[in-house]
């Protein structure tokens, strides 16, 4: 099971380039993407869901080239947006029953699945209620089972756990690393921590290409002996951070406790452990730096 | 900042995120279209066989009346969105939670809405200069005597529909799709008595009727009071007579420019149903629904994260998946169906009986062109569910949404066209009308297709509504030969003509959907 992107690019309007040049091999496991606001995450996942076409290069599953035949991938998909309506009138098991028809399942496994499912998000005891009177979280965990009806071999959700509770955070980060053992999950979100919990690969995207792509423990390493902690008085914190990348502070009774980046220590910072936020914002950085020096030349 | 300067940005912005839409190319395309009929003489203005000589006051006055005619109509629909809007891109919750108040808000919208119509009024104001230019009959361009008819009669009756589809918007019941068939219902009641009364109403047909016919009247005391706003080819006015137009009075002036002060009022009045995007007021049918679900209450009941990992996802075998054609048709079916009101199947079967029993057959016509009617609001979400609830990324990232989704949505629309007009076509197979038999089924698949085409390509489900329902009008209620698609008043030609249409329009839908689809 493998999917492959090759040289895929998106461009909007004929002149924004959202994405370019990007290739990834993924096999299973699940996948972070990360990267900031308008990196073009969005994009790729919405081309590899088949609801946007590529401008140029290829994506391909288990040999099928998307371009040729997207069934070969809607079979196997399962697709949880970041933006996505429900039927306001239907209830959760009208609307999952729905999508199974959709999807082509027959109806005794999607009866099944669908009591499996509601369970799983938490929404059994709802489940006859309209889905125009559930709140953004219900609508969100509804998504969710869509998106698992078909048993999906490639699972893509974009921003998953936006409105849910810590609890339901949780159970949900849990529920894809189970799922991850023999399918590709492609995670993509802004909360670090819920990558931190779940991703055997982590990919890094900026300005639409490819910034780093690695297995978590690999991206730490290449951060560490860069990320220290130094405790200041309050008064020079601002000081501090103009000269150094900050990526957090803590006020404690003996100053404020800094968490910085930087090649070098300052004097009286000592080293600490390189979290996944400590390599998104190294990363990052190093990389607008190296286009800055490329745009320079 | 002051109330103007609110209304102001608040029109002002609804009008740029209208202007920069294709939607508003289409709409200065529907008016350009206008134009273009009246100059080919499509469209023409005659007074039983009388027409004005082509001067300034003539060309203004039936220019006006073409404008007013048809925009007051088509413009209602291409305008009644503005609230719609800011409810979908939830520039609504944000707008809510400002200092600005309900009449405010309302009278802004109208204003957007004006301002739009009033575009589409101005390309018909320049299509009359250059009408007049090219087929001037007598004098020179008088601008005050082409223009003064848009500014005191076309402008005000803009004022007026802009301000109802405010009106319209804001009252539950008449914010979709029944609003738009109900407006189409009242407009034609409106513009049909106004036609007769001659009286001063909002449109300006009474307005110029009552002024044409007393000029002509005086030239030829034989004439017959005809005034008709011909639109076809078939023009047959053979004399002309001079028009001078309206002597615009301040009296005159001070009549129309009470319909801009009836049309604030409407804008202001709508501000009494404008709930202010509060879901919990919205729509008549809320209060129906259960409350607000807890969230706690499911979480709460819920489990621990532990528990997640408790639930076993049974894994689906490779013949769980497979076509499922006829389960997806019922699914596509119970989907059109669901949020029916109880009452819609009675008269539904009341209907369908009728048309069966019914033994007058003038009775029967007018039956089974209402039971074709009935479901305009089921067929009219067809293609269009999925934009209009947001759900086209989950729809069409699922396998063979093109050949197998969109055919199961034309089926089910279809069984919707048999079941509910089903009793006219029992009774014509009863009957042994094999051609008249032959000419229902055409009507059943031709009405569905009609939707799913319109709905694919424009997304929403009022432009069908808006069409469909005045193609039943002039078909079906008034038994005009080869509009009626119930096959009641058929030509030789009525049963090919809405098969190939049917077959066109299924094209047209296969492509439409194709095109929004990443990967067809």
């Amino acid at each position: 099971m493998h999917l492959i992107i090759d040289q895929a690019g998106k461009l909007y309007q004929g002149k924004v380039w959202a994405l370019r040049n990007f290739s990834l091999t993924l096999r299973p496991g699940v996948l972070g993407l990360l990267g900031p606001n308008g990196a073009g995450k969005t994009t790729l996942m919405n081309i590899i869901a088949t609801i946007t076409r590529a401008t140029e290069g290829t994506v391909t599953w288990n040999g099928a080239e998307l371009g040729r035949d997207p069934d070969a991938v809607r079979a196997v998909l399962g697709y949880l947006p970041q933006d996505f309506g429900v039927y306001p009138n239907l209830n959760a098991v009208e609307f999952l029953e729905y999508f199974a028809a959709v999807k082509g399942l027959d109806a005794a496994s999607a009866r099944r699945r669908i009591d499996e499912l509601l369970q799983l998000v938490n929404l059994a005891d709802v489940r006859k209620r309209p889905l125009g009177g559930y709140s953004g979280g219900m609508r969100q965990r509804i998504g969710i089972a869509q998106a698992l009806l078909n048993d999906p071999q490639l699972l893509i959700v974009d921003e998953p756990t936006a409105g849910l509770d810590p609890e339901e955070r949780v159970r949900f980060r849990n529920l894809l690393s189970d799922l991850s053992g023999d399918r590709i999950v492609i995670l993509s979100t802004h909360i670090v921590s819920d990558v931190e919990a779940t991703a055997t690969q982590i990919a890094l995207i900026s300005g639409g290409t490819l910034v780093a792509h690695a297995p978590p423990e690999e991206l730490l390493r290449e951060a560490e002996g860069r990320v220290w902690e130094w405790v200041i008085p309050s008064a020079e914190l601002s000081a501090a951070k103009q000269r150094y990348q900050v990526s957090g502070t803590v006020r404690r009774a003996d100053g404020v406790h800094v968490r910085m980046l930087a090649e070098f220590a300052p004097a009286g910072a000592v080293p600490v452990a390189a979290t996944l936020e400590d390599v998104y914002l190294h990363c990052l950085s190093a990389h607008r730096a190296h286009i800055a020096e490329a745009q320079g030349r | 900042m002051t109330r103007a300067r609110v209304l102001y940005h608040l029109a002002r912005a609804d009008f740029l995120e209208r202007v920069r839409r294709y939607s508003f190319l289409l709409t200065l395309a529907f008016a350009a279209g206008l134009a273009f009929l009246t100059y080919s003489g499509t469209i023409a203005l005659e007074l039983d066989e009388y027409r004005g000589v082509y001067n300034s006051a003539w060309v203004g006055s039936m220019m006006t009346l073409v404008t007013t005619t048809f925009i007051t109509l088509a413009g209602f629909y291409m305008v009644k969105n503005s609230i719609q809007r800011d409810r979908q891109t939830r520039v609504g919750l944000v707008l809510a939670t400002t200092p600005m108040s309900k009449s405010l808000y309302t009278l802004g919208k109208a204003l957007s809405n004006f301002a739009v119509l009033a575009a589409m009024v101005s390309v018909l104001a320049v299509a009359a200069v250059i009408l007049q230019l090219v087929r001037a009959d007598a004098g020179s361009l008088e601008p005050g005597k082409l223009l003064a008819p848009f500014l005191w009669v076309a402008l005000p009756a803009m004022a007026m529909t802009a301000a109802i589809a405010v009106l319209f918007e804001t009252l539950p019941v008449l914010r979709g799709g029944v609003g738009n068939v109900i407006y189409f219902f009242a407009w034609a009641a409106y513009v049909g008595a106004s036609g007769v009364a001659g009286v001063n109403e909002y449109v300006g047909l009474g307005f110029f009727m009552r002024r044409m016919t007393g000029a002509l009247k005086r030239i030829d005391p034989s004439y017959n009071g005809s005034f008709v706003l011909q639109a076809g080819p078939t023009a047959h006015a053979t004399k002309t007579f001079l028009w001078n137009g309206v002597e615009w009075t301040p009296q005159v002036v001070l009549g129309r420019l009470q319909w801009v002060a009836i049309a604030i009022g409407i804008a202001w009045l709508s501000a009494l149903f404008f709930q202010r995007f509060d879901p919990a007021r919205e729509g008549w049918r809320r209060k129906k629904e259960t409350p607000e679900p807890a969230e706690d209450r499911t979480a709460a009941n819920g489990a621990s994260a532990g528990r997640a990992a408790a639930v076993q996802l049974t894994p689906l075998t490779p013949t769980a998946h497979g076509s499922q054609f006829p389960r997806l048709v019922v699914s596509e079916l119970r989907l059109m169906l669901k949020g029916r009101r109880w009452w819609w199947y009675p008269v539904a079967a009341g209907l369908f009986v009728a048309s069966l029993v019914v033994p007058d057959i003038q009775a029967r016509q007018a039956i089974a062109g209402f039971a074709w009617l009935w479901p305009v609001l089921i067929w009219s979400q067809m293609g269009a569910r999925e934009a209009r609830h947001d759900t086209q990324k989950l729809v069409f990232s699922c396998a063979h949404a093109l050949d197998r989704q969109l055919p199961a949505v034309w089926v089910a629309g279809v069984v919707v066209a048999i079941s509910t007009g089903g009793g006219l076509g029992i009774r014509l197979l009863i009957a042994g009308d094999l051609p008249g038999l032959a000419a229902w089924l055409a009507g059943a698949l031709f009405v569905p297709t009609f939707a799913l085409a319109l709905g694919v390509w424009s997304g929403s489900s009022k432009l069908f509504e808006a069409l469909y329902t005045l193609w039943w009008y002039v078909g079906p209620m008034n038994h005009t030969p080869g509009l009626d698609f119930t096959g009641m008043a058929r030509t030789p030609f009525s049963t090919p003509f809405y098969l190939l249409a049917t077959l066109a329009l299924l094209m047209a839908a296969y492509v439409g959907r194709r095109g929004k689809l990443g990967y067809a």
